[in-house]
């Protein structure tokens, strides 16, 4: 096995085993910082895949930002209310989890679907971009490739994607301001 | 297989830096406010008392690890080593001198930028983890800080960054001195390429910069929890903020990340606006001043003499400012801060139109 692969063998099975323990304690601040393990090595992940832009973006955005922000709404309500987590049953199989199950189940038999199916070496759209050479090289330029992207080809979802954050902003802005007669 | 021995090499080389760097800073600290308050300050430890932060970093070491009964052990332990090691990474990024930079990533400045962004996450785990009204609350408002003084400091970011084009810390270095493989102008008019010096930094490349520089270095001031912003651990408030319940080496460390987190900022800002680790010298006719004093050792020299002064003078605003309110501190972000950046960003993309 090549360095490359341990890496990836070695992130992955961050990714797996903290995102299991996120799902499964009891403890909801462990899990948020458990969390915030999963997300770096996913950053990792997105290293190996040449992605270091995304990278970054996502310690920034996720790390920085979501869940700093999850942590504030944590620690802003009451002790008392989260506490409720931790008495409830223990079962692994109950009626209350069912809806759970079911979503669980349905997704996994999707993914196991798509496993078997495609043939991750020899894709067809891969073998094309290899031989049109559009593809990207460890050495290239990502920053440059996203931004003439972003402005040329996927301009309309990316000015869609701006006017959406803009209607959350105005909305959030809206909702905090005190009304007139408070 | 050396080339791994040279990157431990330069790991360990750049963590003792940032611990003498905290040990020399305490001291340099302690002698300023004493020289503005008209004091002495340490005297009596060594000459001039300059063993006295040596002294006290003695007697941390064998203080005893106190953790609190009924704090939350693992994250209270993990969290002063985290708030460390995120400000400590962001060291790797940094260029010292011509072709002197630990990790030549071409992403570093945005790579800087986010390692950064980490340290939060390490102040709210001490301050939940310590169990702590103070504490948490200590921590609360750290984060809340932080994370709006983010804002302008990207912008102010942004704003160099349309001028140099490029996130590659190194590359924005060179790109201010005679080293520079494009025409440098100052102020958009006069090709100072070969001459060099000061009228090559970026904040006299472009003058508006000037203001995006004042903007960072406020925002850096907030990032690093230092006075006029340090409502996080206002003492007359909330004890020791979100390190109230840290004893011994868990302090040292904490107190260590708030040093290296100063340099740190200093040094993004030195890199960003004054000229990296280029000559303030100008070459003047034949005198090539400039050549003279360009190459891997005096960039190391100016680096470090522009970053203290940086450290110098958060150290003077410390000791003269008071400190914010909540709301004040709030206001000036987004009602001062934030539109300037934003204007400052704009005059940025109209200058690299127009006059570059």
């Amino acid at each position: 096995m090549s360095l490359a692969q341990v890496l990836f063998y070695m992130m992955a099975f961050i990714a797996v085993a903290s995102t299991l323990f996120v799902a499964a304690t009891k403890n909801l601040v462990r899990s948020i910082f458990m969390f915030f393990i999963t997300l770096f090595a996913l950053a990792g992940l997105y290293v190996l895949a040449l992605a270091d832009f995304v990278a970054i973006t996502q310690i920034v955005i996720y790390v920085g930002g979501i869940l700093v922000l999850i942590l504030f709404a944590f620690m802003l309500s009451g002790k008392e209310t989260l506490n409720v987590i931790g008495t409830q049953s223990n079962k692994f199989i109950s009626i209350n989890k069912l809806p759970a199950m079911l979503l669980a189940g349905l997704f996994l038999i999707v993914l196991l679907n798509m496993i078997f199916k495609i043939d991750a070496n020899n894709l067809d759209w891969v073998k094309k971009s290899v031989i049109t050479k559009n593809m990207i090289l460890p050495d290239s330029s990502m920053t440059e490739n996203i931004g003439i992207n972003l402005m040329t080809k996927y301009l309309l979802p990316f000015e869609a994607i701006s006017v959406l954050l803009m209607i959350a902003l105005i909305g959030a802005a809206h909702l905090s301001r005190k009304g007139r007669g408070a | 297989m050396n080339f791994y021995i040279t990157y431990f090499i330069i790991a360990i080389g750049l963590f003792g830096f940032s611990a003498l760097f905290a040990l020399f800073g305490v001291y340099a600290e302690r002698k300023v406010s004493a020289f503005i308050q008209d004091r002495l300050g340490p005297t009596e430890t060594g000459k001039y008392g300059s063993l006295q932060t040596f002294a006290d970093i003695l007697k941390m070491l064998q203080k005893e690890l106190i953790t609190p009964a009924a704090a939350d052990k693992l994250l209270f332990i993990l969290a002063p080593a985290i708030i460390f090691i995120a400000v400590y990474l962001g060291f790797a990024a940094l260029p010292w001198g011509p072709g002197l930079v630990p990790a030549k990533l071409n992403l570093g400045l945005y790579y800087v930028f986010a390692i950064i962004s980490i340290e939060t996450l390490g102040i709210l785990m001490a301050g939940w983890g310590s169990n702590n009204k103070y504490s948490i609350l200590g921590a609360m408002r750290s984060a809340a800080q932080i994370i709006s003084y983010e804002i302008p400091a990207g912008f102010a970011i942004i704003s160099v960054v349309m001028i140099a084009q490029t996130l590659n810390l190194q590359t924005i270095s060179s790109q201010q001195g005679i080293l520079s493989t494009e025409t440098i102008k100052f102020s958009g008019f006069w090709d100072v390429t070969s001459t060099g010096g000061f009228f090559a930094w970026n904040i006299f490349r472009a003058p508006h910069l000037i203001i995006a520089f004042v903007i960072y270095f406020i925002a850096s001031l907030a990032e690093s929890n230092r006075a006029p912003f340090d409502i996080p651990e206002a003492e007359s408030e909330l004890v020791a903020g979100f390190h109230t319940e840290y004893t011994g080496l868990r302090f040292a460390l904490v107190f260590l990340a708030e040093y290296s987190m100063m340099f740190l900022v200093s040094m993004v800002g030195v890199i960003l606006f004054l000229g990296a680790w280029n000559t303030p010298l100008p070459n003047i006719g034949p005198v090539h001043l400039a050549t003279w004093t360009t190459n891997a050792g005096w960039g190391i020299l100016w680096i470090i003499i522009k970053t203290l002064t940086l450290v110098g003078i958060q150290m003077w605003i410390r000791w003269t400012l008071p400190r914010f309110r909540v709301d004040q501190l709030m206001a000036l972000c987004w009602k001062v801060l934030t539109p300037l950046a934003f204007a400052c960003m704009l005059i940025s993309g109209v200058w690299r139109l127009f006059l570059m």
